[in-house]
């Protein structure tokens, strides 16, 4: 039973983006259920804000989780956001060139897609750190957002560079989740883009070859491009691009709440105060533990499953939650300070507090003279 | 001809120069996993593959690749063995060569 329960928990992604599709293809007001289960989601994620569990093994130190199962679900999760996409191709060629689609409709289509495919975001980052097919899978998923170069720049970028300015992920003090959505995307793909350039240069290869991997991953996400232009047009074009802007923007808002202003030395190792922790129930059990990200930074290659709490550094409520205070950035800075001050007092090592008062109480302290 | 396919060898001997240290690891697990299941001081930082700390030098033996090496090593040093054992499982019994963080000066 208990088996049960820990692996049919990590299921409500896979529900809800299957229940988008079928609203989709019914239309009407149906047409917007991504949507509304978005804003359900949100208010079950600060209902649940004080529960947090740890991770479920047995007496002997075992998981339940069921690996078999797990990987057949994110696997299963590359198709599921295909159809999802023709879900939305679907509605706009009949908003374009048959003409029984309201507007309505296919506005609650194309941010029903984005949102469910920027949710779904989460599975290409937990096969980014497998090998083989699970990597290519993950590219593949990423492909269908534009943004296949994540899977290299989250592996050889994000997780080597950490908290550090090398980092484009991690969000420094006092920035917003918009700038920061722009400048951590352009910073992983530029990354990618010179990780296959020195690599290229270094086996004596020219840069339009099958081993550029930063070239091919944009490739991976023609098809979307020839299916939208097919299905409507100028305006499945536009329609792709909203797409592909909110799943990007959902995917960097994680990174920004996963990072946000912390600090580490150049050189030192990764550790668990290095990321802020977002593991109430609802959080976990929806983005499959990515919000325990204090363990899975220095467990890389840990199933997300097994990933626990290690008392690192936690805002105390969920991604859902936080993402809304994100989107007003006063309201995150003030929401933010108190742990960030905490961060400092509680968790920095002298070296990083050093560089907390170099660049940011001096900084301050210059403004105020101003 | 399905003899080797069902009698796969569920672990292997890893012997580890200088020192001349023994283990054995699963198959399908990572050599620096492995190293550090056993106890060693095997030298390692991000173990995903990208910072490069964990290189050593595979002797005699062979070993899987789980990603490309080139990203994080010198093609040079890859033609001549060298690998990333946490992105490396073997293949059959494995001789390596690295320089645990013990033995460093």
């Amino acid at each position: 039973m208990k088996k049960l329960y820990v692996n049919v928990r990590y299921l409500i992604v896979p529900v809800m983006t299957v229940t988008t599709i079928i609203g989709l293809f019914i239309g009407g007001i149906y047409a917007w259920i991504g949507v509304f289960l978005f804003g359900i989601n949100t208010i079950l994620d600060t209902l649940t804000k004080d529960i947090h569990l740890k991770a479920d093994f047995d007496e002997d130190g075992n998981s339940y989780g069921i690996k078999i199962f797990q990987y057949s679900v994110m696997y299963l999760m590359l198709p599921i956001f295909i159809i999802l996409q023709l879900a939305l191709a679907n509605n706009l060629y009949k908003f374009i060139y048959l003409e029984v689609l309201e507007i309505s409709e296919l506005v609650g289509s194309i941010l029903s897609c984005g949102l469910w495919a920027g949710l779904g975001i989460i599975y290409g980052h937990e096969l980014s750190h497998n090998k083989r097919e699970g990597f290519n899978v993950s590219r593949a998923i990423m492909a269908l957002s534009g943004a296949s170069h994540f899977t290299y720049a989250h592996v050889y970028n994000h997780h080597l560079d950490l908290g550090h300015e090398d980092d484009p992920a991690t969000a420094p003090r006092g920035r917003n989740v918009y700038a920061h959505a722009w400048l951590s995307h352009a910073g992983q793909s530029k990354f990618s883009y010179d990780l296959e350039n020195a690599k290229l240069k270094k086996l004596n290869k020219s840069f339009f070859s099958l081993q550029n991997k930063w070239l091919l991953g944009y490739l991976y996400s023609l098809p979307s491009i020839i299916l939208f232009v097919w299905s409507g047009g100028l305006v499945g074009v536009i329609a792709l691009f909203i797409v592909w802007v909110i799943s990007n923007f959902l995917l960097e808002a994680l990174n920004f709440m996963g990072h946000y202003g912390l600090i580490r030395e150049t050189g030192k190792p990764v550790e668990h105060r290095h990321s802020w922790d977002n593991d109430n129930l609802f959080t976990s059990w929806f983005f499959i533990e990515i919000g325990r990200q204090c363990d899975h930074h220095v467990r890389g290659e840990t199933y997300f499953w097994e990933l626990d709490d290690v008392k690192g550094p936690n805002y105390g409520i969920g991604y859902f939650s936080l993402f809304v205070l994100a989107l007003i950035p006063s309201l995150f800075r003030k929401f933010t300070q108190k742990h960030l001050d905490n961060w400092d007092q509680n968790y920095a090592t002298g070296a990083e507090k050093e560089i907390v008062n170099k660049y940011y109480v001096n900084e301050l302290l210059q403004k105020a003279s101003k | 001809m399905f003899k080797n396919f069902f009698n796969k060898k569920k672990s292997f001997a890893v012997n580890i120069f200088p020192g001349d240290q023994e283990i054995s690891i699963s198959r399908g697990e990572t050599l620096l996993a492995g190293a550090l299941r056993s106890g060693l001081a095997w030298p390692h930082k991000c173990q995903v593959g990208s910072c490069g700390r964990c290189r050593c030098k595979i002797l005699e033996g062979k070993i899987r690749p789980e990603i490309d090496f080139n990203y994080v090593l010198d093609p040079v040093d890859v033609a001549s063995g060298f690998v990333l054992a946490c992105q490396s499982t073997a293949k059959t019994d494995i001789k390596v060569s690295v320089d645990l963080i013990h033995k460093r000066k």
